[in-house]
């Protein structure tokens, strides 16, 4: 038997043919087209049941590590007031595979702990869980319900609140006469690392983080003080502004004045400048707090946590840096199970006691970040405590204040992370002088505009 | 009926596979194609865009950027390559080398080392501040440079590392068609009076070009695959220098923008059979070898 061969020209009107098709949307029939019916996500009601009522099993995803292990306890309480519920609780590489999960459809868990900036992007994959958290709503952080929040509905059980802080070195401020109580504004924050440079010129005494990720989340903490964010409700974007050209005009500054140790976020040469004093104050998240308690030698039980300056006198004292939440997927197998898990975790306190408070995993208790309902968040009740490596600081207190004062915010939207390459990457020039603050504010917006916005 | 079952029977046999590449091949090929004139975030419905992804990429200065990137590895990847594979395979082809098997090993091992592991250990190694190459360099009154960190080397050591790992394939690759060389014309060369440099321009290097041909097509489409090396070591930084044609690629999937990311993938696709076809060309041996 003898074959022939396909011709090249033969090939070649098959590719055109294929290429025609294509271009009129033939090929649309060949195959089931993608995406959803488009029909509204679900809205999840209260459970029938609860407490020893409640029947079922359900599969949730953390993500691995320490963090695990201390919802894992958790879930040990909630099974010890729910005995009927089974609860798989599974380690995952969420980043990776939880948004190919809700789109596939397939093998989707009952629940699943997320980045509050992934979920407004993936909602309508999502519970709406509107009306199960309406009575928990008032006693929420705003912040942490904002950015829950898509088309006034809301898609993630708030959990952490990540307040803003500022950390710093009590023995130098003490040695160059800085009471860090005089520390109101971010002009002051200047004034008392001149001062410092001044007694020590090897130092440089603002941390500024070397990369474009986190940098651009740090950028959003200092802009979420001032009450704005990179976009509006509406998904306009606010780049151009009073508020973040005050923030790249400070960064500027600091740069131009030689006050900042430009370093990436405690890898080795950030360490080793947090240890050898040359940095004296990191502007950061609440979860800096690992730095000290872990990997600091030099200076542990030197720094503290104090409230972040402010942009302008009487402003607000802290902004959101990151934070997670829990979501409920449309396609869940048992979401009014996986609803009861998160209240309990988030708003009955033996859950958020059982997550937050002295544990086999972090003794002291989880002081990474601080609860987002009021109730739980009570300066006057500690759930972790004092940290040594603070110098017994109640941190705690420093933070649940903070966290109060962190105005709302607007839904982080879906191509935030993407923007990194545009925002991120110009702020590092701005830090490395490179670029004025009009530049990193023209050429971030065009290219977010052009890029993001309009194909969103 | 019994005609008719002989007929069906061959057919019976490669059904499997057409039904297995059918479905795990076919198939979502035609529907990656489908979803290239699509606009689908993975939410709600998707919307028919027709040519708007391609026209989008096509003007658009970062998937240019990304494919500069991957076209300047490519010029410090492959040419080197070929011509330290050629010398490696040459030199592992010497019946008279010593420790033969020793040297195999050394340069099949970086191949079989995951890449994951290898990217690690160049982090630690080209670090700015605490690297051992700066380490070396400040031993001898050089100044630190910044491997991972400027952008005039982010792409050299990116190579290097790509090069380390794989040029022990090359080998391999050029060794087998060196080995399918006949003796015999060395033999006759040799009695003609050629030299060893002149054996190996006038017959090594002839005899060798599909070999040659091949792996620079392989090469070809790995480089413009390029995904883990600058997805550790760099994250495709910095300002981007690192963002190869495969990162950039990864980039529209993990941010859901599925219909951007299929009409990049069917762009590469077109890209890199453009770019290998060029290279059969220039390598394919004259007429009268063989």
């Amino acid at each position: 038997m003898t074959t022939s061969p396909i011709g090249r020209r033969g090939f070649l009107k098959g590719a055109l043919g294929v290429g025609a098709l294509a271009a009129t949307g033939s090929l649309a029939a060949a195959c089931a087209a993608p995406g959803g019916t488009g029909a509204q996500p679900s809205k999840l009601t209260t459970p029938a049941a609860s407490g020893s009522a409640a029947k079922g099993e359900i599969t949730i995803w953390n993500r691995s590590g320490d963090l695990f292990k201390v919802f894992d306890a958790a879930i040990a309480k909630f099974r010890e007031a729910h005995p009927n519920v089974k609860v798989n609780h599974q380690a995952v590489d969420i980043d990776a595979k939880l948004a190919n999960t809700l789109i596939s459809g397939t093998d989707v868990p009952d629940g699943s702990f997320w980045d509050d900036a992934k979920i407004g992007g993936q909602a309508d994959h999502l519970f709406d869980l509107t009306d199960l958290i309406a009575p928990y709503k008032d006693q929420t952080s705003a912040y942490k319900l904002s950015v829950n929040t898509v088309d006034g509905k809301i898609y993630g059980v708030p959990w952490d609140l990540d307040p803003g802080l500022l950390w710093y070195r009590e023995d130098i401020l003490d040695s160059a006469g800085i009471d860090p109580a005089s520390l109101a504004t971010y002009d002051d924050l200047l004034a008392a690392s001149r001062t410092i440079k001044e007694k020590d010129p090897k130092t440089r005494p603002i941390h500024l983080e070397k990369t474009p990720f986190l940098s651009q989340l740090w950028l959003e903490m200092l802009a979420n003080q001032q009450g704005t964010g990179l976009t509006d409700a509406q998904g306009k974007l606010r780049l151009d502004s009073a508020e973040y050209r005050r923030i790249f005009t400070w960064i500027q500054t600091a740069v131009e004045d030689g006050l900042v140790t430009h370093a990436p976020y405690l890898e080795q040469a950030d360490i080793n400048t947090l240890d050898n004093g040359q940095q004296v104050f990191v502007p950061w998240a609440i979860w800096w707090s690992f730095a000290p308690q872990q990997l600091l030698k030099n200076t542990k039980g030197k720094w503290r946590a104090a409230p972040l300056p402010a942009w302008t006198p009487g402003g607000a004292r802290s902004g959101a840096m990151g934070g997670s939440s829990f979501i409920i997927p449309a396609k869940a197998r048992n979401p009014e199970l996986a609803w009861l898990l998160y209240e309990f975790l988030c708003f009955k306190e033996p859950g958020y006691t059982a997550v937050y408070g002295p544990n086999d995993v972090y003794p002291g208790g989880l002081s990474t970040s601080i609860p987002s309902y009021t109730p739980a968040a009570d300066p006057a009740k500690p759930l972790f405590k004092p940290i040594d490596a603070l110098g017994g600081q109640d941190l705690w207190k420093v933070a649940v204040e903070a966290g109060a004062s962190i105005p709302a915010a607007a839904p982080i939207p879906a191509w935030w992370a993407q923007s990194v390459d545009y925002l991120g990457n110009n702020l590092q020039r701005l830090m490395e002088g490179k670029m004025s603050p009009d530049q990193v504010i023209s050429e971030s917006a065009e290219k977010i505009q052009k890029n993001l916005i309009d194909r969103s | 009926m019994r005609l008719r079952s002989i007929r069906l029977t061959p057919y019976l046999f490669i059904a499997p596979f057409f039904a297995v590449f059918g479905a795990f091949g076919l198939y979502p090929l035609i529907y990656a194609l489908q979803l290239s004139f699509m606009h689908w975030r993975g939410g709600s419905q998707a919307r028919w865009v027709g040519f708007d992804n391609y026209l989008f990429l096509l003007t658009n200065s970062d998937f240019w950027a990304s494919l500069g990137n991957s076209a300047v590895m490519w010029l410090l990847i492959v040419p080197i390559q070929l011509v330290a594979g050629l010398g490696g395979a040459v030199l592992l082809a010497d019946a008279k080398l010593r420790l033969r098997g020793l040297f195999r090993v050394a340069f099949i091992a970086p191949f079989v080392t995951p890449i994951v592991a290898m990217a690690q250990v160049w982090i630690v190694v080209f670090d700015q501040d605490y690297g051992l190459v700066n380490y070396l360099l400040n031993l001898v009154g050089l100044p630190d440079v910044g491997w991972l960190t400027s952008t005039a080397w982010s792409k050299p050591t990116l190579a290097l590392l790509f090069l380390w790992k794989t040029t022990g394939f090359a080998i391999i690759i050029l060794l087998a068609g060196l080995q399918a060389v006949p003796g015999g014309v060395y033999e006759a060369a040799s009695l003609d009076g050629a030299s060893r440099w002149r054996q190996f321009w006038s017959i090594t290097v002839p005899l060798v070009r599909r070999s040659m041909a091949f792996l620079v097509v392989i090469q070809t489409l790995a480089v413009f695959q390029m995904f883990a090396e600058p997805h550790v070591v760099t994250e495709g930084g910095p300002y981007g220098s690192t963002t190869t044609a495969g990162l950039y690629l990864y980039e529209h999937i993990t941010a859901s923008d599925l219909g951007t990311g299929a009409a990049n993938s069917f762009l590469l696709v077109l890209l890199v059979f453009g770019l290998s076809l060029v290279s059969v060309r220039m390598l394919r041996p004259k007429d009268g070898v063989s």
